[in-house]
């Protein structure tokens, strides 16, 4: 009767490797302290690679959603005319550069843009706005103020109002109604119900309701009117000036930009080209990810490697009489190879499990809430399933590599130097 | 050189007409180093299949690199081996430990059964090392083996929960697992008391005379080497084939 080990190792490893992979089964449990060590070595590895990558990524993620969820992703809108020399007839070359007046600017088929815009591929929501300027009063002190006009429904998809509602509503905007930040509230020293004037730059005025107050925590907003309240407002008619694009993948906008450019005679803006800096920090902070993942496993291998040495010399005895029993070379070196695996393997997975689990408790405690707004995890960790499947797989391989050297070791040793 | 009469290793004794299983010519062992240590000078040795040897010899005579060259586990500087007819020097590393594993056992004064592993799983090393697992006929034959050295009972037993004696049996066994051709012992018993030391050299004999397997073995006691076939006496470098009767005044005249 074979016990139950031989039986299991019958069923699962090609005969050929069996009895390199008995010595190392055995030598990782008599190892005891040593295999235990570079378990812990691995494991610890796995944590730090888990940990950082779910901080790291978890405060980019943060610092994007918090930088791009209140603003379009992608803008559409009548490209601007560019400056162009002022024609001098008795100048060949003119010095002069006439500059076109500012004034809004129309996007006359914008039902069908909008509709076309919303088959592309990446977009989430799409909102045609009519977007200006004016100014906003309570009796005297007109107050200067960025309004803009959309259907509500739409625009919430895109620069959320209603989540960061102090007081009212957003949706169900009525033509007599409107949405203004705190800071407006608070300058014109008015709340929800009361009435407030708005003159558009276009000199049209009109009185609304305060339906509802936000707070972003981002300084001055703009106020909300209907699309309909905007357009005669700004004397626009029918048409809109601007289309807010909202995306799935806010990193992959310069694309879907050049798109919308190629087909349509319209400017589109990715929200990168106004963040450029932010977006450089977030891309550093991902680059500092890998590279500590990446010094905390070379860390661990260089700690494998010397207790797998340390093994090594230990073992030469071993490995003296198992040569003059017959083993090669490559038998010799697979047994450690093997060893080093077997330790990746299960210390992987035991940092993968720990690593996960500190990282999960870590992003239960938030932050105090700021009035209006979601409570903030104190540590925005974003655990990431590839990135532990990624770690462990990154880990097990650099643990065979540092095994691959004192295995070679092992594998050359001469059998007459060690016997003695 | 002593008084003692000697030869050179001839074919003139009980086993000359069984084929040879290892053979030298002009063997030479040197140490290379910051000052170079000859050994070995230019050995002519022939052992053939069912012999008992015995070499005798100083310490520091080279006995041990004469024995190692034997198995194939170290190389000379100079002439040839031939195990089985097969020049070592034309063998990689791969081929000299399938050499090893083919035609030759060994056993050492210490007993080098792995820690890790019982009798069993130690005295069907060879097998697993060639073949990765022994078949259920193999295993039947070290077990029947282990009985027949008195293991029987000991076989899930580790090697630290085994007599010093036991433990060199169950190397013995672990020698003959592959059925080699000849099996090289170094001081086999030097590590045992002597009533051990007699079972474990009684069990060699036994095995080298139900099986065939050639002995080759070196030893410091005068009782084991008078119990072998052929006496091969080192000294100087030189390996000389000496009588029963002048081993004997050999012993006499050192007293």
């Amino acid at each position: 009767m074979k016990p139950l080990g031989d039986i299991v190792i019958s069923a699962l490893i090609p005969k050929a490797y069996r009895f390199e992979f008995r010595l190392a089964v055995r030598h990782l449990f008599s190892g005891g302290l040593q295999t235990l060590l570079t378990i812990s070595a691995v494991a610890t590895g796995v944590i730090i690679v888990i940990f950082i990558t779910s901080l790291i990524f978890g405060l980019q993620n943060m610092m994007s959603v918090l930088l791009t969820e209140s603003i379009p992703h992608v803008t559409v809108r009548v490209e601007d005319p560019k400056p162009k020399p002022l024609e001098i007839p008795e100048s060949p070359v003119s010095s002069r550069i006439e500059v076109s007046a500012s004034r809004l600017k129309f996007i006359d088929n914008w039902e069908e843009v909008v509709a076309m815009l919303r088959g592309l591929p990446n977009v989430s929501g799409v909102a045609p706005v009519v977007s200006g300027q004016g100014f906003a009063s309570k009796g005297a002190n007109p107050v200067g103020v960025s309004v803009v006009g959309a259907d509500p429904e739409l625009l919430d998809v895109i620069t959320p109002i209603t989540k960061d509602l102090v007081n009212g509503r957003y949706k169900g905007l009525s033509s007599d109604e409107i949405v203004i930040d705190t800071e407006l509230a608070k300058d014109l020293n008015v709340t929800v119900g009361e009435r407030i004037r708005l003159t558009s730059s276009s000199n049209q005025a009109d009185s609304f309701t305060i339906a509802g107050i936000y707070n972003r925590g981002q300084g001055r907003g703009s106020a909300y009117v209907t699309l309909r309240n905007a357009q005669s407002l700004f004397g626009l008619g029918t048409s809109v000036n601007i289309i807010y694009i909202k995306v799935y993948d806010i990193y992959a906008v310069d694309g879907l930009s050049n798109t919308i450019m190629a087909l349509t005679k319209y400017e589109a803006r990715p929200w990168t080209l106004d963040y450029s800096r932010n977006l450089t920090n977030m891309q550093m902070m991902g680059v500092s990810a890998y590279l500590i993942s990446a010094f905390s496993l070379i860390a661990s291998a260089f700690a494998i490697a010397s207790v797998l040495i340390v093994s090594v010399l230990q073992k030469s005895a071993e490995i003296g009489i198992l040569k003059s029993m017959g083993a090669r070379q490559s038998q010799i070196s697979t047994v450690f190879v093997f060893q080093g695996l077997g330790v990746a393997i299960i210390g992987s997975s035991v940092g993968a499990v720990v690593g996960t689990t500190i990282t999960y408790l870590i992003s239960l405690p938030t932050r105090p809430a700021v009035a209006g707004q979601e409570p903030l995890a104190l540590f925005p960790v974003k655990i990431i399933p590839m990135y532990i499947g990624l770690a462990m797989l990154a880990a097990i391989i650099t643990t065979v590599i540092a095994a691959v050297l004192p295995a070679r070791r092992a594998a050359k040793l001469n059998p007459v130097d060690v016997m003695r | 050189m002593s008084s003692t009469t000697s030869t050179r290793v001839t074919e003139e004794h009980s086993s000359g007409d069984q084929p040879i299983v290892i053979e030298t010519r002009g063997l030479e062992k040197t140490y290379f180093g910051k000052i170079d240590v000859p050994v070995l000078f230019g050995l002519d040795i022939e052992i053939r299949a069912r012999e008992f040897v015995a070499i005798v010899g100083q310490s520091g005579s080279g006995k041990s690199t004469l024995l190692n060259i034997l198995g194939a586990l170290d190389v000379p500087t100079g002439g040839t081996v031939l195990i089985n007819g097969v020049d070592i020097a034309t063998l990689d590393d791969d081929g000299l430990a399938r050499l090893r594993s083919d035609d030759v056992g060994f056993i050492f004064q210490a007993h080098y059964l792995l820690d890790d592993f019982t009798c069993l799983e130690n005295a069907l090393m060879p097998i697993t090392i060639r073949k990765g697992e022994a078949s259920d006929k193999e295993r039947d034959m070290v077990l029947e083996l282990l009985k027949r050295v008195g293991l029987g009972d000991q076989t899930n037993k580790h090697p630290d929960e085994m007599s010093g004696g036991q433990n060199q049996r169950c190397a013995i066994v672990r020698a003959l697992a592959n059925s080699p051709n000849i099996v090289l012992a170094d001081e086999p018993t030097g590590n045992l008391d002597s009533r051990s030391g007699d079972e474990v050299f009684r069990l060699m004999r036994e095995m080298n005379r139900d099986t065939g397997v050639a002995f080759v073995m070196i030893t410091h006691d005068d009782r084991l080497a008078q119990a072998a076939d052929r006496i091969l006496l080192i000294e100087d470098g030189q390996i000389f084939e000496i009588s029963k009767e002048a081993h004997r005044r050999r012993i006499a005249s050192q007293v």
